[in-house]
């Protein structure tokens, strides 16, 4: 017999002809795995996505016929020409989604036998990863597992054979099947090793649309980061958290000033750490959402080198990658330092620099002040008392500023944010011979009791400065305070009372407060086991797990073991489900008694019933000890037909009252 | 697919591995575990692929989601194995008897399928060598029957084998399959000769003196039910008395001639070409209310009408052979 000539009739079903169903489907399922896509892609390709599944559509109806050979070639070639023209390359994130949904379109266009289909659905499925590339957050996973839900459905679809099955039984079946493989899906995340990537070259992409902390600072930058809500990172801190006032978080330094915009000079990496400390380091982690920069954040100051970063000579922490991905990372910083004492000259110079043309009365301002006072913490305290005692004014909505923005926001408008603050503060110090810089980052956060967290958020944003005395070297300064302390102690809400704004969940949502920090403590694990969940962490779990499991090997041992225990598990489940319902009881029990008859030699007929098999047993001559036992016996076949056929439900006392007399009958 | 490249030792053992685990079956077969086998289709490999290319991305991004979608997808095509062999499994099969037909024609198979849990079972397809399958569903402790079409190519009896009962539900990315081989062999009459060729035939064949069949004349012929008004001289009170009721006996005269269907009397052509002829003769006689017998050698079947009678000449040709020649019985099995 040729047997293995005919066990897979497979090309034969794959070039059949899809029908129309299926045709609906894949295309009803494409779009519900496109459509969160559509504000990534350009217009013309989502227009491109409508235009080919409706003329799909259409032509499944009949209303349309194939698109030809001779306008679907040209067309394949202008979609991939479109997408380098959009991206000036077809490689990277979103030129690669764009290309990979032009594709796919055109293949619609082409997809007739069952087998065009079925790619369909794989790239359907490949899809889903492409979301993760945007967002990784707990409502875009939900949302996914949704997607695969509905991917699977259509491929159950296209295998049905054009049975009816309806749709709820469809989306049933397929939830079974995504659901029974979560258990599978948590022991091959937990267990397989991973491998430190990446294995080829990554694009180093600029995404647009990461909200963060520039690389310079001009007035209404920040005070425009301030309205946005999301979270920039979060702090786990071994120990307590430090009081509100000491939370500055140290990003970018900028030393360089043209007179209106304060930049980063150009960066040099720090030799050697250079820092006299007295008290012990605070330990924390941050897990920092991505920013689409290098800036890593930490408090001022951070006293370690991590992997993958450098810090430069001005103390900020950059890593050596773009930041497109979650980042987790342990660091170790100082409260109180001295830092910078021997801070070289030639810094020192920069340090001073101004453009004279520009806010001439700033400068005049700020020479006369060294001319009156001899040191410089004189000329600190004279600022400072100058924005705290005078009607300066802390607010989000400053008035617009011109061209000599500093003069006009110290002589004339006095209102402004703390970039407004921390800039005519360090041009003072400049022009009255105090080398200073701006230093940005965010000031505060938000602790969240219900995880043990400090949430900083892009509102929490700030500038401050900071300015070199002789044998003290760089000291924070932060004019802001002297305007506003209620920023510095309890934070924006508070000082911003006025204009009524609410940065704090407590303060956003008083009601369902808790709620929301539940919820940001769940995206905190999240971010933490979830996201971070790499071959550094796979390791320390393992070994937190303590069972046995160090290396590679013990891995895939430990994985098929579990594999094989879960899907035995399934299998064991559903065969004693799937086996006939066991008999009731009394036909256990008469079971029970015909065997105890069958060891004396009395079998029952199967042609025939209890009491057909009485009437012969007892008919038949039997042994004279044994006359006793009949009598008994035709009681029990009673009560048995009794049970059986007599209208009292579940009688467990007359069951009871069977076993007894079985047990009684004498063999 | 495993056809493809198998080599010839590995094939043999492989066919002699299905057979011995699959011995042919009087009984209705149960395609219980160790009757089900099941491979990746096509498709399946090309998921792996997929997962491959997936895998390889999310380590290259490690990006978590990535991640956990691959293993989420193969944990999917896990369950789906299950899933599929599950849809097959215990299922009984039973073939319905066979009814006879002629060589040439379709030989259909009617099979009863049931099964005893308390799944659904959907996209189960039965199929015959490369024929396209026929696909049935199952209610929950359901059955329902399922006619596959076999060509038949050779007289004789012939013992349906190569039919699977398969699925790939849900996903496709499996295909679960059981072979289906019963000891009922199907009768596969002689191929009849067609009418104009048997009148040429006939010509042929009667050169000379002696024609292919004898008539005889004037026979009792048989006994059919009383009609009121015929002369009772021809009731059979033989048949009355025996309980049977009014009967008349019927003879056939020279009108309607009895004849002796005879391997003898033909000379030309082969074995088959003579069989053919005289299963033509057999259906010619029976069409046109002869009384007919039959005469092969070492085999001869008295006079008579009617479909039994006619069934019986036909079952003899078609496993006729020549004992001389000590020739098989040919055995359509393919």
């Amino acid at each position: 017999m040729p047997a293995t000539d005919q066990n897979l009739p497979m090309r034969s079903i794959a070039l059949e002809v899809a029908n129309r169903n299926s045709v609906f489907a894949v295309c009803f399922c494409f779009l519900f795995a496109i459509a969160p896509h559509f504000p990534h892609l350009p217009l013309w390709v989502s227009g491109m996505v409508i235009f080919s599944l409706g003329w799909r559509c259409l032509q499944n109806i009949g209303r349309l016929g194939e698109v030809p050979k001779w306008i679907l070639i040209p067309m394949i070639f202008v979609g991939g020409v479109g997408v380098f023209a959009e991206y000036w390359t077809i490689v990277g994130r979103d030129a690669g989604l764009a290309l990979l949904t032009v594709m796919s379109s055109f293949k619609f266009l082409e997809s007739r036998r069952h087998r065009d289909l079925l790619i369909l659905v794989f790239l359907c499925y490949f899809l889903i990863a492409t979301h993760f590339l945007f967002s990784q957050s707990i409502p875009t996973a939900v949302m996914m597992l949704v997607t695969l839900i509905v991917i699977t459905a259509t491929l159950i679809t296209i295998n049905k054979r054009e049975q009816q099955v309806s749709p709820r039984e469809l989306l049933q079946t397929s939830s079974r099947l995504v659901l029974l493989s979560i258990p599978l899906m948590l022991i091959l995340f937990v267990l397989v090793p991973r491998v430190p990537g990446p294995l080829w070259g990554l694009t180093n992409e600029q995404r647009g649309g990461i909200t963060g902390l520039s690389d310079s600072m001009s007035p209404g930058k920040i005070s425009n980061l301030i309205r946005n809500n999301e979270v920039a990172f979060r702090v786990d801190f071994e120990g307590n958290v430090p009081p509100q006032n000491q939370l500055y978080w140290r990003g970018p330094v900028m030393a360089d000033y043209n007179g209106y915009r304060w930049k980063q000079l150009p960066r040099q990496q720090m030799e050697r750490l250079s820092l006299n400390v007295s008290e012990r380091a605070i330990k924390y982690t941050v897990t920092l959402e991505p920013n689409g920069e290098q800036w890593l954040l930490a408090l001022d100051v951070p006293t370690l080198l991590i992997a993958d970063s450098l810090m430069t000579r001005d103390f900020q922490l950059l890593s050596k990658k773009t930041i497109n991905d979650l980042r987790r990372y342990t660091m170790e910083s100082r409260l109180v330092y001295e830092i910078g004492l021997d801070e070289a000259q030639d810094y020192l110079q920069k340090a001073t620099a101004y453009p004279e043309q520009s806010n001439p009365e700033t400068i005049a301002f700020g020479k006369s002040l060294a001319a009156r006072f001899n040191s410089s913490d004189e000329i600190l305290n004279e600022v400072l008392g100058m924005f705290s005692n005078e009607e300066f004014f802390y607010t989000l909505k400053p008035p617009l500023l011109g061209e000599n923005s500093v003069d006009e926001f110290l002589f004339d408008t006095r209102r402004g944010f703390c970039e407004h603050y921390a800039g005519s503060f360090a041009l003072l110090m400049r022009a009255a011979g105090i080398p200073a810089r701006i230093v940005t980052g965010y000031q505060g956060g938000e602790f969240n009791e219900v995880g043990n967290y400090l949430i900083v958020r892009q509102s929490d944003a700030h500038a401050w400065t900071e300015v070199w005395i002789k044998d003290k070297g760089w000291v924070r300064v932060d004019p802001t305070a002297a305007v506003s302390p209620n920023r510095i102690e309890s934070g924006l809400d508070e000082a911003l009372a006025d204009e009524s704004s609410n940065f704090r969940i407590q303060n956003r949502n008083p009601i369902f407060g808790n709620l929301l920090y539940h919820w940001d403590d769940l995206q905190h694990n999240w971010n933490d086991w979830v996201l971070n969940y790499d071959e550094n962490r796979q390791r320390s779990f393992l070994n937190k797990l303590d069972l046995g499991i160090e290396n590679w090997s013990d891995m895939v041992v430990a994985l098929v073991i579990m594999l094989v225990a879960v899907t035995g598990t399934f299998w064991l489940i559903s065969w004693y489900r799937e086996l006939p319902p066991r008999p009731p009881g009394y036909e256990i029990l008469f079971r029970r008694l015909l065997r105890k008859l069958a060891r004396l030699g009395i079998e029952k007929k199967p042609s025939e019933d209890s009491r057909a098999f009485l009437q012969r047993i007892s008919s038949q001559p039997i042994p004279s000890q044994q006359l006793a036992q009949a009598d008994q016996l035709a009681r029990i076949i009673d009560l048995y037909n009794h049970i059986k056929y007599g209208r009292h439900g579940d009688s467990t006392l007359l069951l009871k009252q069977m076993r007894s007399m079985i047990k009684s009958l004498q063999t | 697919m495993i056809s493809l490249s198998l080599p010839g030792p590995v094939r043999r053992y492989f066919d002699n591995w299905f057979e011995t685990h699959n011995p042919p079956s009087r009984d209705p077969i149960v395609l219980h575990n160790r009757r089900l086998y099941i491979l990746p289709t096509r498709f399946g490999y090309l998921f792996a692929v997929m997962l491959l290319l997936l895998f390889l991305a999310a380590i290259n991004y490690q990006n978590s989601m990535a991640f956990v979608l691959t293993f989420m997808l193969i944990s999917l095509a896990i369950i789906s194995l299950w899933y599929t062999h599950k849809n097959l499994l215990n299922i009984n099969v039973e073939l319905l008897m066979p009814r006879p037909v002629f060589c040439g024609e379709f030989c259909e198979l009617k099979f009863a399928i049931s099964h005893r849990n308390q799944s659904r079972r959907y996209a189960i397809g039965m199929q015959y060598d490369q024929q396209p399958p026929v696909y049935f569903k199952l209610d929950p402790e359901g059955s329902t029957t399922a006619v596959i079409k076999l060509p038949t190519q050779r007289r004789g009896l012939f013992k349906p084998a190569g039919i699977t009962v398969f699925t790939r539900y849900p996903t496709g990315l499996f295909h679960a399959w059981g072979w289906l081989r019963f000891d009922l062999p199907v009768l596969i009459y002689p191929r009849p000769l067609e009418n104009a060729k048997l009148q040429q035939s006939l010509v042929e064949q009667s050169d000379g003196q002696t024609s292919t069949s004898t008539i005889e004349g004037d026979d009792f012929a048989g006994l059919r039910e009383h009609r009121i008004g015929e002369s009772l001289r021809h009731v059979s009170w033989k048949a009355y008395a025996q309980g049977k009721g009014l009967l008349t006996k019927t003879f056939q005269g020279h009108a309607r001639p009895s004849l002796w269907i005879d391997w003898q009397l033909i000379r030309h052509g082969s074995q088959e070409d003579k069989l053919s002829f005289m299963a033509a003769l057999v259906l010619s006689a029976e069409k046109h209310g002869q009384k007919y017998g039959l005469r092969l050698p070492g085999k001869m079947i008295e006079q008579g009408y009617g479909s039994a009678h006619r069934n019986e000449c036909l079952q003899a040709l078609a496993v006729f052979k020549q004992s001389d020649s000590e020739q098989e019985l040919p055995l359509a099995s393919d």
